[in-house]
């Protein structure tokens, strides 16, 4: 008996292969060919403008707090009128597991993901990307968020002048 | 209520109480449901005194409810700016929102603001941020007694600040930062600068006087950004002075010396230690050993002064000493051997009825002593200022009589009186009658170990330095962390200097060894009143990032000691050179006598020593 189960199993086998012959093949012939992924793929980090042009990133240190890998670092500094950037921000391709857990974290939608994964290198140093490598000149998947039009410091307003702000209180004031 | 809980480890959410406050009952968020006792229903748990047969309940759900909305109406006006502000990551606000679960806002209003204050280089304003907790006034009027800051205006209106904008003028404006439950103070220098999680940090004590303020320094790229207070109950309670807590510059000078050097040449260090060696042998066969000095510091720590005993032996050096002035040598050395029983802590100043200020300015030589001062004055002790009424004494926070002798006070009457006195004039008699009068005493010394240096010199019967340089026969000085004067006479022919700043005699040294600053090593300091305390590494040596090249830009390149990090304490220093002078090793520097300082708890009350 076991012999006739035997030839069955080679016979099935034969035939789960024999089929494939007439269907169409699933390979991608990369580099060749390339597959586009969805927008929401997890590969290449950037950093994100605001509409109004200026830097998003406020250098909070939430996205290198999260980061499993421990891949970002960043030096936060302050402009003259008192707007928090980044004095320089660097991540570490060649540990980033592309979890996306900075753009998760990160509340001003500075950083994001990107569908590029082709950032392959061999050389290890140049998979370590500075600010100006990982800035772009645009808002990515958030088109219309501006930090400072609603954090209340008074940057792009002055204080009290964002939509959402009452202007500032006058203490001697005697209205209630 | 809210204590009882503490102590059987209940921690109860609150803002506006804090144990050198007291209560306030501003704030709503210590909200508890009491089921039995005197009082029943949602309380306020700071206001209500615990008493026998109270039954509390913190997780009743109305209670949870009641705090939940506490958290959702302080929130109403705060503004949106987490990311931007200094406190986020060690923030009670923020804390107890995440744990009141409140993250979506409901209330479609608009937020008030208001404008911030110039509040002088140290402290950073940011008004819209305050949740009216009042600590901050409580603090800086009632238990600091500064009176150019504090609460105005009414209802949704109120603001907390000075009249207009201005420094602030209490030496202990900083703890601000500490007390504030949210962003409104935060510490200037260091604005911008990193988050909570990712500083270096320790428990350590303040250089900066002789008081030995317990603190928290915070660094971060082996750069220093700030300092806070360390509760330690027996020494400085919860707050620390302005000059402990905006003193960091000097560690992070880029004028400090990084690498050993032999007459100002860049060499490594065993090249620097066996020059030294071989240059004290040429010293020692032209003059004899007599003509060598060692100088020790006030301001190195324990284990350093104590090898430095050991190294002098091992050279049989013709001096060792620690301290620089002859006159204030002497003064420390009376004062350390006049205490014994006598010394009282800070605690014990607080808890005073009767307080002599002698032969001191207190906002100068020990700020932190002025406050506990005036927390005895507070609680109706009595103050008299000796001798001086001098326009130039800064303005103490407390009243006092003054008197123009100190055998005048009064001390008969007083149950546990005090005298708080000075030795930076260098006074012996005064040290002396203070010592003999019927009271307690503490003395104020210039420098944070002086306590130990004095010891140490009474022990090996030292004369000061100018005193012994004086006389001509010295040909060698070594100085570790010594501030003796740059114009050392002519006859001198070796000067060896290891120091951690840039001082003039370190520049003149033919040797110089760079050693590290007490925020990069372990190591402990006896304090005013003769109390050691362990203070802990709380960073790498080395060049801060900060200051590296290119501007602001981190190097991309990789090591494992950091530019400018081949430095070691001083203790190493001495021990190495003990060796090299044929001593025997040394694994561990306090010994004999000191061994019972080697498991010193560095979060502890630390131990006096008698
Ligand atoms: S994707 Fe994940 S691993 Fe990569 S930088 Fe972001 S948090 Fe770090
Ligand atoms: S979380 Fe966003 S804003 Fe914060 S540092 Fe990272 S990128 Fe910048
Ligand atoms: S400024 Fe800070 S400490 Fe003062 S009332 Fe407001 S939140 Fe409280
Ligand atoms: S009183 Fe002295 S030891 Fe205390 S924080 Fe001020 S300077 Fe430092
Ligand atoms: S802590 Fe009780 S009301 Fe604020």
């Amino acid at each position: 008996m076991s012999l006739f189960k035997d030839i069955k199993a080679l016979l099935l086998g034969f035939w789960t292969t024999g089929k494939h012959i007439f269907l169409r093949p699933l390979t991608i012939e990369y580099p060749e060919q390339k597959r586009t992924p969805f927008p929401r793929y997890r590969a290449r980090i950037v950093l994100t403008r605001d509409p109004d042009g200026g830097e998003r990133c406020v250098a909070c240190y939430l996205c290198s707090a999260v980061c499993p890998a421990g891949c970002i670092s960043m030096q936060a500094a302050g402009q003259a009128d008192g707007r928090r950037y980044a004095a320089w921000f660097r991540i570490n391709f060649s540990r980033c597991i592309f979890c996306g857990f900075c753009a998760e974290a990160c509340p001003t939608m500075a950083i994001q993901m990107t569908p590029d994964y082709e950032i392959c290198n061999r050389k290890i140093m140049e998979l370590v990307y500075e600010k100006e490598e990982l800035l772009i000149d645009g808002c990515g998947k958030e088109p219309e968020y501006n930090f400072y039009r609603h954090s209340g410091i008074g940057i792009v307003n002055p204080r009290g002048g964002n939509v959402d702000e009452e202007p500032p209180v006058d203490v001697r004031r005697l209205v209630p | 209520m809210i204590e009882a809980a503490r102590k059987a480890g209940i921690v109860i959410p609150h803002f506006c109480y804090h144990p050198a406050l007291g209560s306030a009952g501003a704030c709503r968020l210590c909200a508890m449901k009491f089921l039995e006792g005197p009082v029943k229903g949602i309380q306020m748990s700071c206001m209500i005194p615990a008493q026998d047969g109270m039954v509390v309940s913190t997780t009743d759900s109305e209670a949870v409810q009641m705090r939940s909305l506490v958290i959702e109406w302080v929130m109403l006006n705060h503004p949106h700016d987490c990311p931007v502000c200094d406190e986020g990551g060690e923030c009670q606000l923020q804390d107890y929102t995440v744990a009141g679960g409140h993250a979506i806002r409901r209330y479609k209003g608009k937020k008030r603001t208001h404008n911030n204050q110039y509040l002088g280089e140290n402290i950073r304003h940011e008004m819209n941020r305050c949740i009216h907790c009042y600590r901050c006034v409580r603090f800086y009027q009632d238990f600091a007694g500064g009176d150019d800051f504090g609460v105005m205006g009414r209802a949704n209106l109120i603001y907390f600040g000075r009249k207009d904008s201005g420094v602030l003028e209490s030496p202990f404006s900083g703890n601000l930062v500490d007390i504030c439950p949210t962003g409104v103070f935060t510490d200037k220098p260091a604005r911008f600068r990193a988050r909570y999680w990712d500083y270096d940090m320790a428990p350590s004590v303040c250089p900066h006087c002789s008081l030995g303020c317990n603190t928290v320094p915070m660094a971060r790229y082996r750069e220093l950004l700030k300092t806070t207070a360390r509760f330690n109950d027996k020494v400085n309670g919860w707050f620390i002075c302005d000059k402990g807590r905006f003193g960091n510059d000097r560690v992070n000078s880029p004028e400090r010396p990084r690498y050993p050097l032999i007459d100002g040449e860049r060499v490594g260090w065993d090249e620097a230690l066996e020059a030294l060696v071989r240059r004290v042998g040429e010293v020692t066969r032209q003059y004899g050993t007599e003509s060598i000095a060692l100088v020790g510091s006030p301001r190195m720590s324990l284990e350093g002064n104590l090898l430095l005993g050991q190294l002098a032996a091992c050279v049989k050096a013709g001096l060792l000493s620690y301290f620089i002035g002859a006159a204030e040598g002497e003064a420390s050395m009376a004062a350390s051997l006049l205490v014994g029983e006598k010394s009282r802590s800070m605690a014990e100043v607080r808890e005073a009825d009767c307080i002599a200020l002698f032969n001191c300015d207190l906002l100068e030589e020990g700020p932190m002593m002025a406050l506990a001062v005036r927390q005895a004055w507070r609680n109706g002790a009595k103050i008299f200022l000796v001798g001086v009424s001098s326009p130039e004494l800064k303005k103490l926070p407390f009243e006092f009589s003054a008197v123009d002798l100190i055998d005048e006070v009064p001390f008969a009457g007083c149950k546990s009186p005090v005298i708080i006195c000075g030795t930076a004039s260098a006074d012996i008699s005064a040290v002396r009658k203070a010592a003999g009068a019927p009271a307690g005493v503490t003395f104020l010394f210039n420098a944070p170990n002086s306590f130990a240096a004095a010891m140490l010199a009474v022990e090996s019967q030292s004369p000061a330095v100018s005193e012994a340089l004086a006389g001509g026969k010295i040909k060698a000085v070594i100085a570790f962390e010594a501030d003796i004067p740059a114009d050392l006479p002519v006859g001198v022919e070796l000067l060896a200097v290891a120091d951690w700043m840039p001082t003039d005699v370190g520049r003149k040294a033919g040797i110089f060894l760079p050693v590290t600053s007490h925020l990069e090593m372990d190591g402990t300091f006896i304090n005013n009143e003769g109390r050691a305390q362990r203070f802990k590494k709380v960073m790498n040596p080395g060049l801060p990032i900060k200051g590296l090249d290119p501007l602001l830009h981190p190097p991309r390149v990789h090591g494992k000691t950091p530019q400018g990090g081949d430095v070691r304490p001083s203790w190493q220093v001495i021990a190495s050179l003990i060796e090299r002078f044929g001593g025997e090793r040394v694994a561990e520097p306090l010994d004999g006598k000191w061994a019972a300082l080697r498991n010193l708890d560095p979060e502890g009350e630390g131990t006096r020593i008698s």
